[in-house]
């Protein structure tokens, strides 16, 4: 048990040596910083003045929403106030990254259909969030996932293996967002990257620690109408090129890809059958259980509003993943052989990352292309915010609150020490970004997912499926497949083969879930089984009250006291 | 609360709900499940040549196949797209049957609950 007390204090503190190893860059990043590009020219003013567009207005409601956020209810869950439309858009904006638009677009313009698992499998996940976990969560829950969990499950063990796994989620999708931003920002607005990382840095605190849950859903609220406006735009003038024949945007794809009809078949992206079911299961599991959207669940008053953001969330999401299957092929159409868009050697410029950007210069210009990198901006700004309330929450309620304090700290103090945690992830956001400056991130953005389908789903739907789940299996079983996770990656073919430059992977494949899954899965069954501790027993015996709270809401958080 | 929990527990109607509730619920989730199955299955075994046979690639080598001849667009992006539309579908479906007869019984119990609560006192 004391050991276990440690663990965030070690984890915290392996944290601040990674920072610190980054320290060195910071007297260069300074320096960047402050120099502008010798070429002025590069600057998009369209683009920059729509994005400060969008930031006067999310400023504005900050300034509206920091009058309103009193309480930790106020800062965590916008005092489960939100109604279901509005949390539907909301969820939609944290839901869809910039990895939804420009990442989905330029699988597709590199690899051709199989691009398209990054939108059919992860959609999956929300009927199944939908059928399988939104009424109980929102019915056990209060403001985090460890919530959830710590209901049955013994208090300093549980939230220490939760919290701590949010903490390595929401770090690692942190610093694909921020080295996305300054690379996308680079290009676009002709600022350079360290500029792009403090003010993506400084926004993010002021919308979090000022104006909280509120103020963090309106700006995903209005950024999920731009992002889905700006995609339809896009995709209603792509497919008027062809006179609205969707083979006509196909064929155009098929003479222009080197691939030829293999762009429409699968095969390319993931060809061997472990590789494409591991990345499968990931998407699928890790998208039904990722913090910073389940903790937008306990916005809203009760279990009914919950499941009507939920189909509010999935009719928009899903909608725009229609989208995706316009932009990428738009792209290939568009961009592939447009000289305007290719380098001397006839290499996309800015990577295939920009496919969707260059398509929207192309469609529409150079006002839509403003549009589109300012919503795509924003996009970056609004999910960075809900990961760092997301962080600023398990740091604050699960390991302050609840673990260090035991339940005693008051709202004051509790809310204190989110402010201060949404302040410290904007800087390591800042310091991470600009240490990551350059580098193939490319596995981390394997890791959230990872985290999410290895911890998070096992834990959240065995503690609410399987009576016999037990404290000491849970842990057990989460530590070990996390550890798994993070060592079958590091040895896998992206670190060990690609960065580190070994010539062989110890692991053979890119997407180690379905094996840290299993791992996690089957130890904590097993270990559940053999624990036959007094504490065992207890949790057993309190399983159907907890089931009786998660299927009729009663006591739940913020539900009318009948 | 424990009180109230225990007397839900143990009224039959408590459990009618919590039957109709998964059945509902792991229906639905067994056609999202397995609709994703399949697109793992047209992804993950799509043949790099024609002449490989067996069940999967010959399930994923549909996925390949263009809808009309002649025609650019394949199987595979119509049943992508219909898996999305499906999907809303279904997310529609189940919050209408939560919202309406699941909630109306889920109510019906809490109040057999306080009222046998209320009787005992």
């Amino acid at each position: 048990m004391k050991k276990l007390k440690q663990l965030p204090l070690l984890f915290g503190l392996g944290l601040l040596a990674w920072a610190g190893s980054a320290a060195a860059d910071v007297a260069t990043a300074l320096h960047n910083m402050f120099t502008l590009p010798a070429d002025t020219s590069a600057i998009n003013t369209k683009a920059v003045a729509m994005f400060f567009g969008f930031v006067i207005v999310s400023l504005g409601i900050t300034f509206w929403a920091a009058k309103r956020t009193k309480s930790t209810s106020d800062f965590y869950t916008a005092g489960g106030k939100i109604g279901g439309f509005q949390n539907g858009l909301a969820i939609c904006g944290d839901w869809c990254s910039s990895a939804a638009l420009m990442g989905v677009a330029a699988l597709i313009y590199s690899t051709g259909f199989d691009g398209l698992i990054y939108s059919v499998v992860p959609f999956g996940a929300w009927p199944l969030m939908m059928f399988l976990l939104a009424d109980r969560l929102r019915n056990l829950g209060k403001y985090t996932l460890a919530d959830i969990v710590s209901v049955r499950m013994a208090r300093v063990p549980s939230r220490t293996l939760v919290s701590s796994a949010s903490l390595a989620f929401v770090i690692g999708y942190l610093i694909v967002q921020m080295v996305g931003a300054g690379t996308l920002i680079s290009n676009l607005f002709g600022l350079n990257y360290e500029m792009a990382q403090v003010i993506i840095g400084v926004l993010i605190v002021v919308y979090v620690a000022f104006g909280g849950m509120i103020a963090t859903t309106y700006v995903q609220l209005i950024k999920a109408v731009l992002l889905l406006s700006g995609a339809t735009f896009i995709v209603f003038l792509v497919l008027q090129k062809f006179g609205f024949s969707m083979n006509g945007l196909y064929q155009a794809a098929v003479d222009n890809s080197p691939l030829k009809v293999g762009v429409m078949q699968p095969g390319v992206l993931l060809p061997d059958p472990v590789n494409a079911i591991s990345c499968g299961v990931m998407l699928i599991l890790g998208g039904a259980a990722m913090p910073h959207v389940l903790m937008r669940f306990f916005t809203v008053p009760d279990a009914k509003e919950a499941r009507r953001s939920v189909a509010w969330a999935a009719s928009l999401i899903g909608y725009f993943y229609l989208l995706t299957f316009f932009i990428g092929y738009g792209a290939i159409a568009f961009v592939m052989k447009n000289p305007e868009f290719l380098d001397a050697k006839g290499v996309i410029i800015g990577g295939a990352n920009m496919a969707a950007i260059h398509l929207a210069k192309a469609m529409g210009g150079d006002l839509l292309l403003g549009f589109i990198s300012a919503v795509a901006f924003a996009t970056i700004v609004a999910v960075v915010a809900g990961l760092t309330i997301a962080g600023a929450s398990a740091i604050s309620h699960d390991i302050y609150a609840n673990m260090l304090r035991h339940g005693q700290a008051t709202d004051a103090e509790v809310m204190k020490v989110s402010r201060i945690a949404a302040l410290g992830l904007g800087v390591l956001g800042i310091v991470l970004g600009i240490a990551f400056k350059g580098q193939n991130i490319a596995y981390l953005i394997v890791l959230p997912f990872t985290i999410s389908s290895t911890v998070f789903f096992p834990v959240l739907f065995l503690s609410m499926y399987w009576r016999r789940l037990t404290t000491t299996g849970m842990v057990t079983g989460g530590w070990l497949g996390l550890a798994s996770a993070i060592v079958m990656l590091v040895v896998g073919p992206t670190i060990w083969k690609d960065i580190m430059g070994h010539p062989e992977a110890l692991f053979p494949y890119k997407y180690p879930a379905l094996f840290s899954i299993s791992i996690s899965f089957v130890t904590m069954i097993v270990v559940s089984l053999l624990d036959k501790s007094a504490r065992a027993k207890a949790e057993l015996a309190s399983f159907d009250d907890q089931f009786v709270r998660s299927q009729t809401g009663l006591g739940a958080e913020g539900a009318v006291q009948h | 609360m424990q009180h109230l929990y225990r007397l839900i527990h143990a009224n039959p109607r408590f459990h009618e709900l919590e039957r109709k509730r998964s059945r509902l619920s792991w229906t639905l989730a067994s056609i999202v499940l397995a609709n994703t199955a399949w697109y793992i299955i047209g992804t993950a075994f799509f043949p790099k040549n024609a002449e490989t046979t067996g069940l999967l690639a010959d399930i994923a080598r549909f996925w390949g196949q263009p809808v009309d001849a002649g025609a650019a667009t394949t199987w595979g992006i119509y049943i992508g797209l219909a898996q999305i539309v499906l999907f809303i579908g279904l997310v529609i479906f189940y919050i209408n049957k939560a919202n309406g007869e699941l909630d109306a019984l889920k109510d019906a119990v809490i109040a057999d609950a306080l009222r046998a609560a209320e009787e005992q006192q």
